[in-house]
C-alpha cells in the first residue's frame, strides 16, 4: 500500500520536475555559499602543517656546528640522486660535509633523505615557494640549506599576505596562525 | 527632410544595435564564469580588474591577438564562411525584435525597434534556421572527426527542436491573432501569455535551450566526449565569432521567451520604466540558462532525440488543438 503511493508520488515529482528543481535549489544554495578558495598570492596564503615536506634544511647542534657527519646515507637512499656530499675532516677530528648539494628540480620530496640521517641532520621543512627561471638556481649547496627555514610549528590555518615583486617574487606574510581554512567547506 | 532623418534614424538604431550584441558577450562571459565559480564554491576570475571585470577584455585581445590557423585539409572557403554565417543570423534577427513601444527624445517619438513587421514571428524563426549552417559547415569543412561528429549532433538536434518550437508558438498567435511580435506584446498587456500556454511556455524554452546549444542539450560542443565539438579546430577570431554567436543566441532566445510568454514590457505591481522590465526579465532568463548549466547533466543523443519527438513534438501539438477548441469555444 505504502510502496504504490511511494510509487505514486514519485510520479508526480517527475511531472513537475521535483528532481530538476531539487537540483537548482543546490547549486542556488551553493552560489551563496563562502568560497573556499584563498587568494593565494595577492591577498592570502596557507600555512603548511608541521608534517609537511617542504624545502629540505640542514640543523646545527648546540654548539653551532652543522650536525650532518657526511655518511652519505641520504645520498644513498635517495630514490632520485639528488644529494651530493662530500666531506671532509675538521681539526677536532669530526667529519663534516665540505659540499653539500641537493638538486631540487629532481628531488621528489619523499622524505627519505631525512628518514635516513642517523644524526638527524636533515629535514623536510615548510618551505614550499621556491620556483625559479632556472633548472641550476634549484641546485640548493649546504650554506643555504643551513639558512632555510624549519619545520613548521603551527599551521594548517590562512594568514592574510602580499605578493611583493619588487626584489624577487616573494609571498610576504606577518602572522603566524590563520583562520581555519576547512571552516568554509559547506557540507550538504 | 522627413526621408533622411527616417533613414538617419534607422541608420543609428542598428548601429546601436550591432555595438551592443558585439559587446554583451563581454559581461556575458564574465557573469558565467562568476556564476559558476560561486556555484562550485570558488570565486572565478579575479585577477584582471576589479573582481576580474576586465578579464573578458584580456580575453578578447588574447583572441585577437592568436594565430589564426586552418587546418591543412580543411575546405578553406567553407571554414572561413562557417563564422560568418553562425555569427549574422542571430544579429540580423534582432532587427525584428521590439525593445519596448517608443520613448521621445527632444521632442521626437523613436520607437524601440528597427521594423515592426506583420510576419516577424516567421522571420524570426527563418532567419536563425540559417545559423545552423555556420554550425554544421564548421564541423564539416574543418576535417576533423569531432568537428564532423559535433555538426552531425547539430544537424539531428535541430531538425527535431526547430519543429516542437515552431508548433509551440502557435498557441501564442492563436492568442494574439498576429505574427507580428509589437501586436504580440501588446496583447498581453493585462496577463502574460505564461498563464494561458504555460505547455507552450515550457516547450518553447526546452527547445530554446536546444536551439542554444546549452546543457542539458549541447551536444554538438559536448567539451566532455568531443573535444570541442564543431569549433574544434577554430581559433583566434574565428572562435570568437562562434563565442558571440552563442551568446547572441542565449540573448536571443532569452528574449523571445519573454516577449512571447512573459508580456515583454508590461510590468507587474511593481510600476518601473517598460524598458527597465524588459532588461529585468531578460537577464532572469539569461541567468537561467547559466544556472542551468552549472546544475544538469548532459542528455544522451538517444535520450535527446526522443525528448524531441515524442515528449515535446506530442505536447506542441496537443496545446495547439487545446488553444484552438479552448478559443473557438
Ligand atoms: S626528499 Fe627524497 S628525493 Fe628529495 S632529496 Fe630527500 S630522499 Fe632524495
Ligand atoms: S644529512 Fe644525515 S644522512 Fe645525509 S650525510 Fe649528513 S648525516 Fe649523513
Amino acid at each position: 500500500m505504502s510502496r504504490a503511493k511511494d510509487r505514486v508520488g514519485t510520479w508526480i515529482g517527475w511531472g513537475f520536475f521535483a528532481d530538476l528543481a531539487n537540483g537548482l535549489a543546490l547549486t542556488f544554495g551553493y552560489m551563496f555559499s563562502r568560497p573556499v578558495t584563498m587568494q593565494y598570492p595577492d591577498q592570502e596564503k596557507w600555512l603548511p602543517y608541521p608534517r609537511y615536506r617542504g624545502h629540505h634544511f640542514l640543523k646545527r647542534d648546540e654548539e653551532g656546528e652543522i650536525k650532518c657527519v657526511a655518511c652519505e646515507l641520504c645520498a644513498r637512499i635517495c630514490p632520485c640522486d639528488c644529494i651530493e656530499v662530500i666531506p671532509y675532516e675538521d681539526d677536532k677530528g669530526k667529519r663534516h660535509p665540505a659540499k653539500f648539494e641537493i638538486d631540487t628540480a629532481r628531488c621528489l620530496f619523499c622524505g627519505l633523505c631525512e628518514d635516513a640521517c642517523p644524526a638527524d641532520a636533515i629535514a623536510l621543512g615548510q618551505q614550499y615557494e621556491f620556483s625559479s627561471f632556472s633548472s641550476r638556481d634549484l641546485v640548493i649547496g649546504r650554506d643555504d640549506l643551513l639558512a632555510k627555514p624549519g619545520k613548521a610549528t603551527t599551521g594548517g590555518g590562512v594568514v592574510a599576505a602580499r605578493l611583493n615583486t619588487k626584489k624577487d617574487v616573494l609571498v610576504e606574510t606577518k602572522e603566524t596562525q590563520g583562520y581555519n581554512w576547512w571552516r568554509n567547506i559547506r557540507r550538504t | 527632410m522627413e526621408l533622411a532623418v527616417a533613414l538617419g534614424l534607422i541608420v543609428f538604431k542598428v548601429a546601436f544595435l550591432i555595438a551592443i550584441l558585439l559587446l554583451l558577450p563581454l559581461p556575458l562571459t564574465w557573469l558565467e564564469r562568476k556564476v559558476a565559480g560561486h556555484m562550485q564554491q570558488r570565486m572565478g576570475p579575479m585577477r584582471v580588474g576589479w573582481h576580474g571585470l576586465l578579464q573578458p577584455v584580456a580575453d578578447g585581445i588574447k583572441l585577437l591577438t592568436k594565430e589564426d590557423h586552418i587546418p591543412a585539409e580543411a575546405d578553406r572557403f567553407l571554414f572561413k564562411l562557417a563564422p560568418i554565417l553562425a555569427l549574422a543570423p542571430p544579429f540580423l534577427v534582432f532587427v525584428a525584435i521590439p525593445f519596448g513601444e517608443s520613448i521621445s527624445v527632444l521632442g521626437t517619438e523613436i520607437t524601440l525597434y528597427v521594423s515592426n513587421m506583420n510576419v516577424a514571428l516567421l522571420f524570426v524563426f527563418a532567419v536563425i534556421g540559417i545559423e545552423v549552417y555556420g554550425v554544421i559547415f564548421g564541423g564539416w569543412a574543418a576535417n576533423s572527426k569531432y568537428a564532423v561528429l559535433g555538426s552531425l549532433r547539430t544537424c539531428a538536434q535541430m531538425i527535431s527542436y526547430e519543429i516542437p518550437m515552431g508548433f509551440a508558438v502557435i498557441g501564442v498567435v492563436m492568442l494574439a491573432q498576429s505574427m507580428s511580435l509589437l501586436d504580440i506584446v501588446r496583447a498581453q498587456a493585462d496577463v502574460w501569455n505564461v498563464v494561458y500556454q504555460p505547455v507552450g511556455f515550457f516547450v518553447f524554452f526546452v527547445a530554446g535551450l536546444a536551439e542554444a546549444q546549452r546543457i542539458p542539450f549541447d551536444l554538438a560542443e559536448a567539451e566532455g566526449d568531443l573535444g570541442a565539438g564543431f569549433h574544434t579546430e577554430y581559433s583566434g577570431i574565428r572562435f570568437a565569432f562562434f563565442m558571440v554567436s552563442e551568446y547572441a543566441i542565449v540573448l536571443l532566445v532569452s528574449v523571445l521567451v519573454v516577449i512571447l510568454f512573459f508580456g515583454g514590457w508590461n510590468g507587474v505591481l511593481v510600476p518601473l520604466p517598460p524598458l527597465l522590465w524588459f532588461v529585468l526579465k531578460v537577464a532572469f532568463f539569461v541567468y537561467l540558462f547559466i544556472w542551468f548549466r552549472f546544475t544538469f547533466p548532459r542528455y544522451r543523443y538517444d535520450q535527446l532525440m526522443a525528448i524531441g519527438w515524442k515528449v515535446l513534438l506530442p505536447l506542441s501539438m496537443a496545446n495547439i488543438i487545446i488553444t484552438g477548441v479552448l478559443l473557438g469555444a
